[in-house]
C-alpha cells in the first residue's frame, strides 16, 4: 500500500524572511514553519508519498538521505496533528 | 442617512459597491451549518465561499446577504432596527461595508493610521484597550495627519501597501480624554466616548496612508518602550489583527499576500505606551529613531 500525503484544501500560506507562515482556514489557526517545511507544502501541491518528498530536502541543504528522510518524516507528523495534511492510501 | 453615512467615511473603492435596502421584517434563518465566525454584536457565516455571507445583527431583527464574489449586498432591515440605525451603522452594516470591500481587493484591519510631519506613514494596530485612539489624538494635537482611530482598509495601490481610512471621530473614554486634557469633542452616548475630529485637535485628516512604520501597540503604567520585530514577527500580529483574513478561502491568498507585503514594506515595533508620552509626545518617534 502507498501512502501518500496531500494538503488540507483549506491552508493558505506565504514566505516571509526564508519561512513560511501558514492560515488554516478551517481551524482559523496559524502556524509558521521553517524553509525546509515551505518547501515540503510547496512540493505538496499535488499528493506526494514520503519517498518523493525527500529529495525537496535532500537537493536544497547538503544532508545525509537518512537525515533528510527524517527531517521530512517528522515535518509531515507535525503537520498531521495540526491537521494541516491528510494521508490517502493508495493500492 | 445611509448614504451620509457613506459619504461621512469617505471611502473611494476602486470599484463601486452596492447594497440593496429592504425596510422589512426579515426572514427567519433556516438552518445553516455553516461555522460561525462571531464580532461584536454581528454573528458572520462565511465559508464555504460559494454560498455568499450571511450576516445577523444580535441588537434587532436585521440580515445581510454578501454575494460571494461581487461587492453587492441585500440588506433588510427591521423597522426597529431601523430606528437604531447609528448604531447600526456602526455594528451590523460596517461589518456589511468590510465584506463588500473585501471583494473590490481592500481587506480590514483593526488600525490607526497617520502621518507624521516627516511625511512618514504610521500604523498602530491592536486591540480596543490598546491604547490607538488616545495616541491618535495625541498626535494630532502634534500637528500629525490622522486618518483613523480604529478601522481602516489595506489595499494595494501605486506597487505598496495603503491603509485607507474609514472616518469616523476618534473615540476617546474618560482615561483617554483626561490624559489629552483637551475640552470640546461629540459625546458619543452609546459607547461612552467623546469623540474628536483630527482637525478639532490641530492636526489634519489622512485619508491614505503608505505605512513606514508599524506599531503593535498596548498600554503600560510605566516609561513607554520599543521593541523591534522581524518581518515573519510583524506579520503574524498583522493576521492577528487582520482576522477576516481565516475566513472565505477565496479571498484569504490574496488577503495573506497584501499582509505579509506590508510587514516587508514597514519597519514594525512592538510598543508598551506609558503615560510619559503626554509629557513628551516626540518620545514615540525619538525611541524608533
Amino acid at each position: 500500500m502507498t501512502v501518500r500525503y496531500l494538503r488540507h484544501p483549506e491552508l493558505r500560506f506565504t514566505a516571509v524572511e526564508g519561512e513560511g507562515v501558514v492560515l488554516h482556514l478551517r481551524t482559523r489557526r496559524y502556524f509558521t514553519v521553517s524553509e525546509s517545511g515551505l518547501a515540503v507544502l510547496e512540493a505538496l501541491a499535488a499528493p506526494r508519498t514520503l519517498e518523493e518528498l525527500v529529495p525537496v530536502v535532500l537537493n536544497r541543504y547538503e544532508v545525509t538521505p537518512e537525515r533528510a528522510e527524517q527531517s521530512v518524516r517528522d515535518f509531515l507528523e507535525r503537520c498531521l496533528t495540526a491537521d494541516l495534511l491528510a494521508v490517502e492510501r493508495v493500492g | 442617512m445611509l448614504r451620509a453615512w457613506l459619504d461621512r467615511a469617505q471611502l473611494d473603492p476602486p470599484i463601486p459597491v452596492w447594497i440593496d435596502v429592504r425596510l422589512e421584517q426579515p426572514p427567519t434563518l433556516t438552518d445553516d451549518p455553516r461555522p460561525v465566525f462571531r464580532q461584536p454584536g454581528v454573528v458572520v457565516r462565511a465559508d464555504p465561499s460559494d454560498g455568499g455571507v450571511h450576516l445577523t445583527w444580535e441588537a434587532a431583527p436585521a440580515v445581510a446577504e454578501v454575494h460571494a464574489t461581487q461587492p453587492q449586498a441585500c440588506v433588510t432591515l427591521s423597522p426597529s432596527a431601523a430606528a437604531r440605525l447609528d448604531e447600526c451603522t456602526d455594528t451590523f452594516l460596517v461589518t456589511v461595508l468590510i465584506f463588500l470591500l473585501r471583494r473590490t481587493g481592500w481587506h480590514h484591519i483593526h488600525a490607526a493610521t497617520a502621518v507624521d510631519p516627516a511625511g512618514r506613514g504610521w500604523l498602530l494596530a491592536g486591540d480596543g484597550q490598546a491604547g490607538k485612539s488616545t495616541t491618535a489624538a495625541l498626535l494630532a494635537t502634534q500637528g500629525w495627519r490622522v486618518g483613523t482611530d480604529d478601522t481602516a482598509f489595506l489595499a494595494p495601490l501605486n506597487g505598496c501597501v495603503t491603509a485607507v481610512a474609514y472616518r469616523a471621530p476618534i473615540a476617546l473614554r474618560p482615561p483617554g480624554y483626561r490624559l489629552l486634557g483637551r475640552l470640546g469633542g461629540t459625546l458619543l452616548p452609546r459607547r461612552r466616548k467623546l469623540g474628536y475630529w483630527p482637525e478639532e485637535l490641530g492636526g489634519r485628516f489622512a485619508a491614505r496612508v503608505v505605512p513606514d512604520v508599524i506599531l503593535f501597540t498596548s498600554v503600560g503604567i510605566g516609561p513607554t518602550t520599543a521593541t523591534p520585530l522581524g518581518a515573519r514577527e510583524s506579520l503574524a500580529q498583522l493576521v492577528r489583527w487582520s482576522a477576516w483574513v481565516m475566513l472565505e478561502p477565496d479571498f484569504a491568498q490574496q488577503h495573506l499576500e497584501l499582509l505579509a507585503d506590508l510587514a516587508r514594506q514597514a519597519k514594525s515595533y512592538r510598543v508598551t505606551l506609558g503615560p510619559d508620552l503626554f509629557a513628551r509626545p516626540a518620545r514615540l518617534t525619538e525611541l524608533l529613531a
